[in-house]
């Protein structure tokens, strides 16, 4: 088995998290785990992208080669855009509907891209792919900083590589005490989020 | 029975030193390396410490050395070049007690102002040996094995790891951790350890540098002979007559091509400097051609070039001369392309990547929502327009706002060139006021001695201090200014603003970033000085102060109306809060990302946000 998972976000958004709750996850089934951050100088707000590669075999390369990403999650809208020419050809992804403007598009030198221009160049490039609103449900439940959980929650039900309660396992015993809780309802949230996507596509 | 652990390469070398009995790690943070000291700190029975520079770390690890302790210095390749003055020194002195530098590199330059290969001044320059990691495994490993090497040649041995190495994660095993060492003494050798211009009487009145330099000379065959050895260089098989050296992290992107085309090539895998001679010849001789992979300088194909011409052999050495890229990082892409290169037929398997058809943004660096260093970068925007000043930036957090939209420094360098640059920019006889501007950390690092020079020469100029009291764009380690240590034991804060009164500064002004207000009335008074006027503008880092509940402003919500904005622009051109977006023509807050700082209130000249 040959997995590349890769995350793409901004700083802050907890994709270091994320990655290490999968990690740990395929560890404990006896897999071999290479991961590495993509960041730049700044604490916040700069683009942050996490690789995870799990394999029955050895693995080199800490990032994963351009193509050869088989699932793409996108924590922000134009760090998911962005990565997309990492995805392979059978690659699927999962997005976060959640848009954070640059400083550039602030000062409108730059344009963010439309919904419907997204949508068409998402549909042109012929990729599977699911948008939830993770960061608006994260909100719902306590905060903005649930995102990655609600988002590892509705890839563990999208995809049939995970077993959900095991994966829910590995994060309450990751989680801090004080978060536990609003952790494991955000995970149970992003199941939902994605089992009524695929209901409506 | 095995025993691994899910671990990031840094903390893999700072295991690989608790394993081998290190008792002293000391460093001074910068990506990619700082997490190599977190680790160690875990450890009681080892003394870890951020030092105020990287110079002073070496020379502190040395110290523990002569007293037969091991000792490790950690920094990423711009502080080896802060201690490289005392590195030419160490070459010639050797060690006692196991001693390992740690210089973390960053092809690319990713979080760094320049993508040095610092393979260059340690084994090129200095002559030392260097080992270069592929993985965290091997990272350790080398870890290990150059504390022994080093007692064994009385070398100081660098471990040369680049940030995919310090970064990526994977299961490293764990060994035992060592009690070795004799208990620590200190024995007098004068003839080593005074380095000086002196005449040695035994050697025949001979000037000690160039007795020193023989000795470091005459080492370098029992280093051959252990990299001839060493099990982190060694041959793997493969088809073809083109014979490709992987160095470090290049052995793991030729590896993931081999993976991805189905193909072994020959390879020959290398680890260490200097290179294993008689390896690389019985490889050479075999093959019509070599290309070396390595970051990011074409350090070891130049080596090799220099061997093979030595011993009369005739085969080209391809590499990062120019048949790959001569700057940026190496990826699996580019070892992919050179393959394809070499093997036409190749270019049908490589993995398709199509980019969508669609404009992405890019992201410019900034300060964090509620970073206090924008309200003082927004006062001094405003000042610096009014009066034409010039500012000179440093290296930290504040230094974004070079960049779009304050563009407020002019200059950026390496660590505490602010001051000095301004320095000559007074000098020049330019009638513009200048600014220098240094972070807290920065300023202990070695910003200090530009600042008593100018000081010391009466320079005008403003010079301000943005002290968040920690090294806050590595990760909040402590420094000088801080009250407590790695470890969270309390020592001795030192104040910014008494050294700068002592030192005979014309004024040094407290005033807190958040009160814009507060900092333009400073600023406008220090501009009219004559001398250097020091502005400290201090509160803690805000992501760390919401940690630990110290922060520097009162929270208040803030709202816009929008019937009030007038589309101006003050607040996204002259401030760029993150938390604040603008579209159709008027500026509204994001509620979900702010932070309730409210200095965005005082930018409004118009009274819309409340």
């Amino acid at each position: 088995m040959n997995l590349n998972i890769l995350i793409a976000g901004v700083g802050g958004q907890g994709n270091l998290f994320a990655s290490a709750i999968l990690a740990e996850y395929f560890i404990n089934q006896g897999f071999e785990v290479l991961a590495v951050e993509t960041i730049g100088a700044a604490q916040r707000g700069g683009s942050v992208v996490s690789h995870l590669r799990i394999s029955d075999s050895a693995i080199y390369s800490p990032l994963i080669p351009a193509g050869k990403v088989d699932i793409l999650m996108g924590f922000e809208v134009l760090e998911m855009l962005r990565n997309f020419k990492l995805l392979g050809t059978d690659g699927s992804y999962l997005l976060n509907d959640h848009k954070d403007p640059t400083v550039l598009c602030n000062m409108e030198m730059d344009t963010y891209p439309s919904d419907e221009t997204i949508t068409a160049a998402l549909q042109k490039s012929g990729k599977k792919g699911y948008t939830i609103k993770a960061t608006e449900r994260a909100r719902e439940i306590g905060g903005s900083l649930l995102t990655n959980v609600v988002m590892v929650g509705a890839l563990c039900r999208l995809s049939p590589l995970f077993n959900s309660q095991e994966v829910k396992q590995v994060l309450a015993h990751k989680s801090p005490a004080k978060v536990r809780e609003s952790n494991l309802k955000a995970f149970e949230a992003g199941g939902s989020l994605i089992l009524e996507a695929i209901r409506q596509s | 029975m095995e025993n691994k652990e899910y671990l990031m390469g840094n903390e893999a070398m700072g295991r690989g030193a608790v394993e081998a009995g290190v008792k002293v790690v000391t460093g001074y943070p910068g990506t990619p390396a700082s997490e190599v000291l977190e680790y160690a700190s875990n450890y009681p029975n080892v003394h870890v410490e951020w030092c105020i520079n990287e110079k002073v770390a070496l020379e502190i690890a040395m110290g523990a050395s002569l007293c037969y302790t091991r000792a490790m210095a950690v920094m990423k390749h711009n502080g080896t070049n802060v201690a490289l003055d005392f590195l030419m020194h160490l070459n010639y002195t050797g060690v006692r007690g196991g001693l390992v530098l740690i210089s973390g590199d960053d092809p690319g330059g990713i979080s760094s102002q320049n993508e040095e290969d610092s393979r260059i001044i340690t084994h090129l320059d200095a002559h030392l040996p260097v080992f270069d990691p592929w993985c965290p495994q091997e990272a350790k490993d080398m870890v290990r094995t150059a504390f022994e090497l080093s007692e064994k040649t009385e070398l100081c041995f660098v471990v040369r790891p680049v940030m995919r190495v310090c970064h990526a994660r994977s299961r490293v095993n764990l060994e035992e951790i060592a009690s070795i060492g004799k208990e620590p003494f200190f024995e007098d050798d004068r003839s080593r350890f005074i380095m000086s211009a002196v005449r040695e009487p035994k050697a025949g009145g001979v000037l000690r540098p160039v007795l020193r330099h023989k000795w470091l000379n005459e080492k370098q065959p029992e280093l051959l002979q252990i990299m001839e050895d060493s099990p982190f260089n060694y041959l793997e098989e493969g088809d073809g007559n083109i014979g490709l050296i992987a160095c470090g992290i290049g052995y793991a992107y030729l590896k993931e091509a081999e993976k991805i085309l189905g193909k072994k090539f020959p390879t020959l895998k290398l680890g260490t400097l200097p290179l294993p001679r008689d390896k690389i010849l019985k490889f050479a001789r075999q093959m019509d051609k070599l290309v070396v992979y390595e970051d990011s300088e074409a350090v070891v194909q130049g080596l090799l070039k220099e061997l093979l011409y030595d011993e009369g052999i005739e085969v080209e050495v391809a590499g990062r001369s120019g048949f790959l890229p001569k700057e940026g990082e190496l990826s699996t892409e580019v070892v992919l392309a050179s393959l394809a290169s070499l093997y036409p037929e190749l270019k049908k398997s490589l993995p398709k990547s199509e980019p969508l058809a669609i404009n992405v943004p890019i992201r410019t660096r900034t300060q964090c929502i509620g970073c206090s260093y924008r309200g003082l970068l927004h006062a001094l925007k405003l000042i610096a327009r009014k009066t034409h000043g010039i500012v000179t930036g440093d290296i930290g957090c504040y230094d974004a706002g070079s960049f779009l939209p304050l563009e407020l420094q002019s200059t950026i360098y390496c660590m505490g060139s602010s001051i000095p640059v301004a320095t000559g920019i007074a000098y020049s006889g330019s009638k513009q006021p200048v600014f220098s501007i240094i972070g807290d950390s920065t300023l202990f690092h070695n910003g200090i001695l530009g600042l008593l020079n100018a000081i010391h020469n009466a320079v005008d100029m403003v010079a301000i201090v943005c002290d968040n009291r920690t090294t806050a764009m590595t990760g909040f380690q402590p420094h000088p200014g801080s009250d407590t240590d790695i470890t969270g034991k309390p020592v001795a804060a030192i104040d910014i603003a008494k050294l700068a009164t002592a030192a005979g500064a014309t004024s040094a002004r407290l005033v807190n970033p958040y009160n814009i207000p507060e900092v333009t009335k400073a600023l406008n008074k220090a501009v009219k000085e004559k001398g250097v006027s020091v502005i400290v503008a201090s509160s803690p880092c805000y992501l760390l102060g919401r940690r630990t509940g110290d922060i520097g402003f009162t929270p208040r919500k803030v709202t816009l109306d929008p019937d009030l904005c007038n589309g101006c622009k003050i607040c996204i051109d002259y401030f760029g809060c993150p938390a604040i977006h603008f579209s159709e023509g008027k500026a509204t807050i994001d509620q979900a990302t702010c932070v309730d700082c409210g200095m965005c209130v005082v930018v409004c000249k118009r009274g819309a946000i409340k």
